[in-house]
């Protein structure tokens, strides 16, 4: 028998053989990446594995994500959806504007976002957010996972743009895709410093902890607007 | 000031309210299209922190919110697939051909080392391998099927092989079947790089050859990309592992990485292999920025490059010599 705990609105704790993190799934019946589907009580679970999304991780690690059903979310380097999904699934009644460069990922995107309406795919550089100006409205939060040298001024830009003034980023920095050979402790103080200090808007940091075991070389940051 | 949407273009006010609107027709493929415009045009762009959404229902675009988040779903999906269709460049099929090209060469590989093997119980004295075993197979199968003119008829009189049943000859004969028509599909997709690589990149297919040319092309992702890397990068492309090797440690650089497949340098002696490699490396990255750029092709490039190899052959005729020891030096602390 499976058991449900509630983390917080639409992230859950479904204990069936062991304890795994998940999200009710808005397309029941469907798939997305190899995730296992979980029914309780009528209601079906998408599981979330931590290892395959950083967002995953942070949740795990205490991150404080605060999303509500109908929240509005930017979501920088969505990629192929895996944790767009999950996004999307909590954010019910809300909006996803998920914005990826490659067309590649996209292709999976585009499958992913014709099956959720709630999913509005962005085929843009997200370091040039004038380029979706016309499109995104003000949001609650800004997820930001590319795998960029300027990930402080990209978060910078984009919440000059589009976030709300008690909306909050949320980062998840690769050590490695700012320097291939620095120590990723001293890469991480300096993106850190960047965020709160470097570019128009200043960023407050209220968490910044890695992902281990989950993700090695990877900070995850909350921030909301100074 | 004008600012403009996915909806419309709007005259707002000092404080933002909405004096006049323009909006545009409430059609997907039209709103897709005009989406796609604005987003090269950097100006009149909505002020930060603008709510498009209340903006849309202000000017009557849409009667409810619900319209509003349905009609901007389908627009962006409808823009990404547009994009996405046009985003398949030339040079995009000519990495896939190329990546299948060693999908295929691994694949009859394993495929003929097998089929080797599953025939040499029954004639192992063939001498046969590869692709031409593959065509034996399937025209004789059993070893007993040889006519005396037949050159291998001989090896097969005495053959310490065992006999071949009739169900394992029919398996073995479609094994080969598929195998021979690899090699074929293989021949097709080198033909097919050949022919696109004189189109595609004539400058690089000139120097380097369709199929490093290719690689090249594969390996960095796309013909723009190696038209924006600097000769260096070329010279060590396909060393990654070497190269950060050596980023990382003490090791040291890597001479080149897949362009020692170029005959330049891998005839060449050792000797004079870096500075061959640098000089080709040098030569390729300005093939790749005029097919990029122009397209038109240059044959001074050839020229010079050959010049320049003749050069450095010549002022290099024999291997450096060690420095004689005159007593023992201290080692030179190398500052990293």
């Amino acid at each position: 028998m499976s058991e449900v705990r509630k983390i917080s609105d639409g992230i859950f704790e479904v204990i069936k053989d062991k304890k795994q993190l998940a999200t009710r799934n808005l397309d029941p019946g469907k798939v997305v990446y190899g995730e296992k589907l979980i029914p309780v009580e009528g209601v079906e679970y998408r599981t979330w594995d931590p290892r395959r999304s950083k967002l995953g991780a942070m949740i795990l690690k205490k991150f404080n994500i605060s999303l509500k059903e109908d929240s509005k979310v930017l979501y920088l380097g969505a990629a192929s959806g895996t944790t767009v999904s999950h996004v999307s699934d909590i954010v019910s009644e809300g909006a996803v504007y998920a914005v990826e460069f490659a067309p590649r990922s996209m292709r999976d995107l585009i499958g992913l976002a014709s099956r959720r309406k709630n999913i509005y795919p962005i085929l843009a550089d997200a370091g040039k957010p004038d380029s979706y100006a016309h499109i995104v409205e003000p949001v609650d939060l800004i997820f930001q996972d590319v795998a960029q040298p300027n990930q402080a001024e990209i978060a910078s830009r984009n919440a000059s743009r589009f976030l709300k003034g008690d909306g909050y980023l949320l980062l998840s920095i690769k050590a490695r895709s700012i320097d291939t050979v620095a120590n990723p402790k001293e890469v991480f103080k300096e993106e850190v410093k960047k965020l709160e200090q470097a570019f128009e808007p200043k960023f407050e940091i209220l968490n910044a902890k890695d992902l281990m075991p989950y993700h090695e070389d990877h900070l995850g940051v909350l921030a909301k607007l100074r | 000031m004008k600012i403009n949407t996915w909806f419309g273009v709007l005259e707002i006010g000092g404080t933002g309210e909405i004096l006049e609107s323009e909006l545009f027709p409430k059609d997907i493929r039209e709103l897709a299209r005009r989406s796609l415009v604005m987003r090269e045009n950097k100006q009149n762009l909505p002020p930060a922190g603008f709510d498009l959404k209340t903006a849309a229902l202000e000017c009557r675009f849409v009667s409810s919110s619900a319209e509003y988040y349905s009609l901007l779903h389908e627009v962006t999906l409808e823009t990404v697939k547009m994009q996405v269709s046009g985003a398949l460049t030339p040079d995009q099929r000519i990495i896939q051909a190329v990546e299948a090209l060693d999908d295929i060469n691994e694949t009859t590989n394993s495929l003929s080392e097998r089929l080797s093997e599953w025939y040499g119980g029954h004639f192992p004295e063939s001498g046969l391998s590869g692709e031409s075993l593959a065509l034996f197979i399937t025209k004789y199968g059993s070893r007993e099927n040889l006519e005396p003119e037949n050159p291998l008829y001989s090896k097969t009189v005495n053959s310490m092989g065992a006999k071949l049943e009739a169900a394992d000859e029919i398996l073995l004969k479609g094994f080969a079947e598929s195998v021979c028509s690899l090699y074929e599909r293989k021949r097709q997709i080198e033909a097919y790089i050949e022919n696109s690589m004189e189109s595609i990149a004539p400058n690089l297919n000139l120097i380097a050859g369709p199929m490093l040319g290719a690689r090249l092309i594969s390996i960095s992702g796309s013909l723009e990309k190696l038209a924006t890397f600097p000769s260096s990068t070329i010279q060590v492309i396909g060393a990654s592992k070497a190269l950060f090797k050596h980023l990382r440690s003490r090791a040291p650089s890597p001479k080149h990485g897949i362009i020692y497949s170029h005959p330049l340098i891998n005839t060449a002696p050792w000797w004079v292999r870096g500075k061959i490699a640098r000089a080709l490396a040098a030569k390729l990255s300005l093939a790749a920025r005029i097919d990029f750029y122009s397209g038109k092709i240059d044959p001074s490039l050839v020229e010079k490059l050959e010049t320049k190899i003749r050069q450095i052959r010549a002022s290099n005729p024999k291997p450096p010599q060690k420095k004689q020891e005159s007593g023992i030096k201290p080692k030179k602390k190398r500052r990293k």
